[in-house]
């Protein structure tokens, strides 16, 4: 296992993940998460041109503080981290992945764009109605044994086997 | 803690983590959509690697040293549509809303607009949450764990959870070697 390999095993890499809930809980008082970051930096940009976003409790209570913006850094580092392992290994990114034009029967980059945004859009919707993600949810929520989780969880792999059904096979 | 050692513990932590996501490439749009299909068990199996883990240090921190649960607030209504909405779209996007960043930091370009679609989506959620706040965001139990439903220590049914989780791993890596999904060019997509 080395930093240029292309692949690590699941479980190396699960462990390591997991083992992020410690300084979570200890350094910063919370679990890991992910979904609430959009909430802060879009309220932060949206007030910019409507001060009255930042009236609503929930953008208010999502704007400052050290959890909000420490989830903010995380999502950030999340993406210099795969930058540099990428950068290690040789297996830099462009483009598009080629399962989508085998996924969605179709090479046009215009409708693979426009389905990136309105997934993005219903990603952030329901891990918000949710209260949370695959991370925040996922590994945090069902690690402390939250009903809610549970639930959300396996809601979140029925709703995504029933769409994944109206994919074609990669 | 300031709001400034926060971001550099958390920009910190998420190095780690993107790392690990690019490594494992469950970040890979293949990995997620191959998943849902049920053709490949990379995103199942560090998704409950990393549960299983947090499973053993939550329940030693919590369960033995009194560290802090932050659980979410159990609401049937929303926790249904809510998860049933963010499972189809991660289908869709090939991504969570957390592996999105990877997936910028490695390159691909669609990613972006799922980003982008996500800080819509998320402003959007906002100027609703008052509205839907009566009657989708409220009632329920409250944040109801699986010990306290059972009545017994956290430790023993986290522990008990874990067991079960790594027998489910073992067997089924024995079933699907993880090496054998990871397609030729370390994206999924099988030759």
């Amino acid at each position: 296992m080395k930093l240029s390999d292309k692949s690590w095993s699941p479980y190396v890499t699960g462990v390591l993940i997991g083992l992020l809930q410690i300084p979570a809980f200890l350094l910063i008082n919370t679990a890991l998460g992910t979904s609430s970051s959009y909430v802060t930096v879009a309220g932060t940009l949206a007030a910019l041109v409507d001060p009255g976003v930042a009236q609503i409790d929930y953008v208010a209570k999502h704007l400052s503080g050290a959890k909000n913006w420490w989830q903010v850094a995380t999502v950030v580092g999340i993406a210099i981290g795969a930058f540099i392992s990428s950068r290690l290994s040789g297996t830099v990114r462009s483009g598009i992945s080629p399962i989508w034009s085998k996924a969605l029967n179709t090479s046009s980059l215009t409708a693979r764009m426009l389905l990136a945004f309105v997934s993005g859009f219903l990603l952030l919707l329901g891990a918000r109605i949710a209260d949370g993600c695959t991370s925040g949810h996922g590994i945090s929520g069902i690690a402390q044994l939250a009903m809610s989780s549970f639930l959300t969880i396996a809601c979140m792999f029925a709703g995504g086997m029933i769409v994944a059904l109206f994919l074609r096979k990669i | 803690m300031s709001v400034l050692s926060a971001i550099i513990i958390g920009v910190l932590m998420g190095i780690v983590f993107g790392f690990a996501l690019e490594k494992s490439r469950v970040f890979e749009p293949g990995m997620i959509v191959g998943q849902m299909q049920m053709r490949n068990f990379i995103m199942l199996k560090i998704f409950l690697t990393a549960v299983v883990t947090g499973l053993i240090v939550i329940g030693l921190m919590h369960g033995f040293f009194g560290g802090k649960l932050h659980p979410k607030a159990l609401m049937y209504g929303a926790d249904i549509i809510g998860g049933l909405v963010l499972g189809g779209a991660i289908t869709l996007a090939g991504a969570c809303p957390g592996t999105v960043f990877a997936q910028i930091g490695a390159g691909y370009k669609d990613s972006w607009l799922v980003l982008i679609g996500g800080l819509a989506g998320a402003l959007t959620f906002s100027y609703l949450e008052p509205t839907l706040k009566p009657i989708l965001l409220s009632g329920g139990p409250g944040k109801l764990t699986l010990d306290a439903v059972l009545g017994v220590p956290f430790w023993i049914p986290a522990f008990g959870l874990a067991a079960v989780l790594i027998a489910l791993l073992v067997m089924l890596e024995k079933w699907r070697p993880w090496r054998n999904d990871l397609g030729q060019d370390h994206d999924g997509l099988r030759s």
